[in-house]
């Protein structure tokens, strides 16, 4: 009895978070690939098998290239920002000679991060307002006002206006996730470089980096990932990706095939591909990294 | 002041090189902080100086108009935000830890698929899981209500804490549960008594996480949930700006309520959250 | 082991206990001041002020009439409102009395089966339904039978700033190439943008758009194309329609795509901008906000226009009655859409409506009877156009028009774009 308790105990723990894993997230999948078969709308009940029908209509539909492109500028640019600054500045701020300050440093800097989606968007949207906007205004201010524009009314400006929200509101979350990293390693390796006489860029690269590895690697994962996924910045700002659908991602064309133009089984299909481009990602990034610590 | 005087004192130690990084710090924090100040300056201005002088602080403070945002609906979706918020974290940090608990102290074949199940489950996003969850939660009979967020909200927040609560569990040394078995310690007991007290600090993490996540979730916001009385802040926020029209100041006091508990937390935690994990039960 | 199930079972309890919390607000069960009573669901599309304090007057006042009721209302602007309505349509809890466009949008909602045919409304009660203006029923018509109660009456009009046009001499113009020139003429006269719109926001391109195909097109044509059936959007009058819908958003420069109607609203009301394309229901708004000699003119039909040039866009919006609906829910609907409160509704909106006697001097303004009369002796009414095609086809034109106005695609890319959708729907 003893014996069975004893093989049984681990999956007693992991049960409740697995049976909530396999209702709310492993269950719907499956259930998109089925629905991805299908057409259906959410007006009438009645579900006609299509076969690979949706699939066919995704590569003549051009949205899905103008969408991809802007989810690939989203995750360029977050890795730069987010995990390349964002290792940078948590290195600084766990220097000791930033010791005193660094604490209200943090704080600011993580203060996005704790401020809801829709304040920091409606909070830019009067940033970018063609005619209030503070960021017009401050560019006339310092003497560039010939860069002002409507940021978010020009194809050439909304993809990148709405991403740089993403990059202000996000940089302080990876920083904070590598200051976390960057606390649990042993102080004896840096007073064991110190004394070896390694500068302190020099001891960045050869004890920060290497013990910060793993978390490098979920970062990483992190906003890759979520590069894919955007949804809100250019939902809220830029109405569901406008002008046009210069500044639409994956997620917002999903969003609006399946509850706006009454397409659910091809906002399924896209679903799938969103799908399947993260977790390609994840395995490719997996073997890049070898982390995981597991065997 | 404060700010002057620390530069002066620093300067010394700080060198050239140091010098130009703290400038650099100010530099960004101005970024961060100016935008954030001048939400809460115009949100006590009427609509027509906002429109007129964006730089200059209020000529009056108009504090009503806090009192016309919360009256207006705010209050409402800030209460609602709480109490899903909240429900999200305690379903987290329970499940979510019991689970990382298995996954870091036990090994089998079984336990290594569940740990790439569990990273599986991180790659799933809520956009691919959005219209059949609608169609559950219609099913289970909970489209509409609280939980119709708070349980998604858990299942999509597991994955990511697991993985993070398990890497914190995995560097506790074998020699401490050892000596605890020893000492006639259940593995539940182990659980709550030893590795749970040593890993406040990756908990606090994942509360935080979780908060920020509950706290600004949106795609789920706007589609789970119809009623007005029933939105959080995020999907609430939406229906307030297209209510109000041209109140600008009014928007924005009603922005800056919502924005403001998170920044309060943060500052109180903080502590906790960084600075205490090397205090932590974990050195070295 | 035993502490383990304890944990399990607080959890339960957490989740249970949150779950209660969110069903007394479904409705019947839960708090002790909902027992007993009969809930009405009530959706409608009018989030924003004055409207709302105005329908949560209208809901108490019912209440308190009518003691054994509670209403439950909930409410979302315009674009939201039809994605929101259509998922609440498939699903189980249809509202019991909501809002709902006419025509096109309208018959969808009817087709799938959930919305009650209310023609035993107008026979039933024969006093009510007597100050219901007849003529507004039609376009909640379908097989002979009514499927909405209509509420209020809009039009669509060229909206300008007397003072500025009477400054430069600029004349109401007769035709869109007259209108053109007056906008050249405004442009000369220092002002930038002399035409103004918020096209980030779709719904206001696609009223210009449906406008300029009624203008331009021929009826029959239209007719076959707007049936999801038949629709094929290949005649090449559509290239000119969108030609002249370039023309005229590039005199509403840059910041056109950048902003939304209320930004352009206020725009106009501020006596910045001359001209701005608007609907009846604004005139309080811009009445409210500036001081502008405000003037209307319909939109100038086309030289070479094959439509009928003295057509009038705009459409009623009314109110529907869920299949599950209690008796109480059409007790409901003939409060608010009774001759009392439409007066009032029109005296603290200043919004028009289809209830004989209630919009009178006293509860309108001066500009508000002008506008009443233009609808009233519209010699045809034309429905707004996202309402009047499937989704699709409105949103292919509605980005389209975006990226025209940013100069991203020409006429006959949208139009080809368009072409595609009317394809698949026709499969």
């Amino acid at each position: 009895m003893k014996k069975v308790t004893k093989t049984m105990e681990p999956y007693l723990f992991m049960l409740p978070c697995f049976l909530m894993l396999f209702i709310f997230i492993f269950l719907p999948l499956i259930q998109n690939f089925i629905n991805s078969f299908y057409d259906f709308n959410a007006f009438s009940p009645t579900r006609t098998f299509v076969g690979f029908d949706n699939f066919r209509i995704l590569l003549r539909d051009k949205v899905i290239v103008t969408a991809l492109t802007n989810n690939i500028r989203y995750a360029i640019i977050s890795v730069i920002f987010q995990v390349f600054v964002g290792l940078i500045l948590a290195a600084i701020l766990e220097d000791n000679i930033f010791r005193k300050v660094a604490p209200f440093f943090r704080v600011v800097y993580f203060m996005p991060v704790v401020i809801s989606i829709s304040v920091i968007c409606l909070l830019f949207s009067f940033i970018y307002h063609p005619q209030i906007g503070l960021l017009n205004n401050f560019l006339k201010l310092i003497g560039l006002g010939s860069l002002a524009k409507p940021w978010l009314g020009l194809s050439s400006s909304a993809p990148y206006a709405v991403i740089a929200v993403s990059q202000w509101q996000s940089i302080g979350y990876i920083m904070i996730l590598f200051i976390v990293a960057m606390q649990k390693i042993p102080k004896e390796l840096y007073e064991a470089a110190e004394i070896d006489g390694a500068s302190k860029l020099r001891q960045f690269f050869s004890v920060t980096i290497p013990q910060v590895r793993e978390m490098i690697f979920v970062t990483t994962l992190i906003t890759i990932t979520g590069s894919m996924l955007v949804f809100n910045e250019p939902y809220i700002l830029t109405k569901g990706g406008g002008p046009g659908t210069s500044s639409i991602t994956m997620a917002v064309h999903m969003y609006q095939s399946g509850f706006f133009r009454d397409r659910m089984g091809y906002a399924s299909a896209l679903a799938i591909i969103i799908f399947a481009i993260t977790a390609i990602l994840a395995v490719i990034q997996l073997q890049l990294f070898k982390s995981g610590k597991e065997d | 002041m404060l700010k002057i005087k620390n530069k002066r004192s620093y300067k010394n130690k700080l060198g050239a090189g140091g010098s130009i990084l703290f400038i650099i710090l100010v530099i960004y924090a101005i970024i961060i902080l100016y935008p954030l100040f001048w939400m809460v300056m115009s949100s006590m201005k009427s609509y027509g100086e906002i429109y007129n002088s964006v730089w200059n602080l209020p000529e009056k403070w108009l504090f009503t108009n806090y009192l016309e945002a919360w009256d207006k609906g705010i209050s409402n979706y800030f209460i609602n935000s709480v109490i899903v918020t909240v429900s999200t974290i305690t379903g987290v940090l329970i499940i979510g830890s019991l689970c990382a608990y298995a996954l870091s102290r036990y090994k089998s074949r079984g336990i290594n698929i569940a740990l790439i199940a569990c990273m599986t489950g991180m790659m799933v996003n809520p956009q691919v899981a959005l219209i059949p969850l609608y169609l559950l939660l219609q099913k289970l009979g909970i489209h509409n209500t609280r939980l119709a967020l708070i349980l998604p909200y858990i299942a999509l927040r597991l994955p990511l804490s697991v993985l993070l609560i398990r890497s914190y569990f995995l560097g506790i040394p074998k020699e401490i549960e050892e000596s605890a078995r020893m000492d006639g310690c259940s593995s539940f007991g182990i659980y709550s008594r030893i590795f749970m007290p040593m890993s406040k600090p990756i908990l606090f993490t994942t509360v935080v996480l979780t908060a920020f996540y509950a706290w600004n979730e949106f795609l789920f916001a706007i589609i789970f949930i119809d009623s007005d009385r029933l939105k959080t802040i995020p999907s609430g926020l939406m229906n307030f700006r297209d209510a109000l029209q041209t109140e600008w100041g009014v928007l924005l006091a009603g922005m800056v309520i919502s924005a403001l508990p998170m920044i309060i937390l943060l500052m109180v935690l903080q502590k906790h959250l960084v600075r205490g994990m090397s205090e932590g039960s974990i050195k070295g | 082991m035993k502490r383990f199930l304890l944990i399990i079972v607080s959890i339960a309890m957490i989740v249970s206990l949150t779950a209660c919390g969110g069903s007394t607000n479904q409705g019947n069960s839960g708090s002790s001041d909902t027992e007993n009573k009969v809930v009405i669901n009530f959706f409608h599309r009018w989030p924003n002020e004055p409207r709302n304090t105005y329908f949560n007057e209208i809901i108490s006042e019912f209440e308190e009439l009518n003691p054994h009721v509670k209403i439950n209302v909930d409410r979302v602007l315009n674009d939201p409102y039809k994605e929101k309505i259509r998922v609440l349509i498939a699903s189980e809890d249809l509202p019991h009395i909501f809002t709902s466009w006419s025509d096109s949008f309208a018959e969808n909602i009817v087709s799938s089966g959930k919305v009650k045919d209310v023609n035993y409304l107008f026979e039933d009660d024969k006093e009510w339904a007597s100050n219901i203006m007849k003529s507004q029923l039609r376009a909640f018509t379908f097989d002979n039978k009514v499927y909405g109660v209509p509420f209020t009456i809009d039009g669509k009009a060229f909206f300008y700033n007397k003072d500025i046009f009477l400054e430069h001499g600029i004349e109401v113009p007769k035709t869109f190439e007259d209108f053109i020139g007056s906008l050249e003429k405004l442009k000369n006269e220092g002002y930038e943008t002399p035409l103004i719109e918020g096209l980030s926001d779709a719904w206001a391109i696609s009223h210009y758009m449906g406008t300029i195909f009624q203008r331009v097109l021929d009826p029959e044509i239209l007719d076959k194309d707007y049936n999801p059936q038949t629709g094929e959007f290949t005649h090449p009058d559509y290239i000119t329609a969108l030609n002249a819908f370039k023309t005229l958003t590039d005199y509403m420069g840059d910041v056109a795509t950048a902003i939304d109607h209320e930004t352009a609203r206020n725009m106009f009301a501020n006596g910045e901008v001359p001209v701005m394309y608007m609907q009846f229901a604004e005139i309080k708004m811009v009445e409210d906000i500036g001081n502008v000699s405000l003037g209307f003119f319909d939109f100038p039909p086309f030289e070479e226009g094959k439509g009928n040039p003295t057509a009038l866009t705009g459409a009623p919006e009314g109110f529907m009655l869920g299949k599950n609906a209690p008796k109480e829910a059409e007790e409901f609907l003939k409060f608010i859409v009774s001759k009392e409160n439409a007066y009032k509704f029109t005296k603290v909106t200043g919004q028009l409506t289809a209830v004989e006697g209630a919009v009178t001097p006293s509860s309108a303004s001066n500009h508000s009877l002008e506008a009443y009369d233009i609808i009233l002796k519209a010699s045809q009414t034309v429905p707004w156009f996202d309402n009047a095609v499937n989704i699709s086809i409105a949103d292919a034109f509605m980005r389209g028009g975006q990226s025209m106005a940013i100069g991203e695609m020409t006429a006959e890319d949208v139009l080809k774009r368009v072409q595609e959708e009317a394809a698949t729907l026709r499969k």
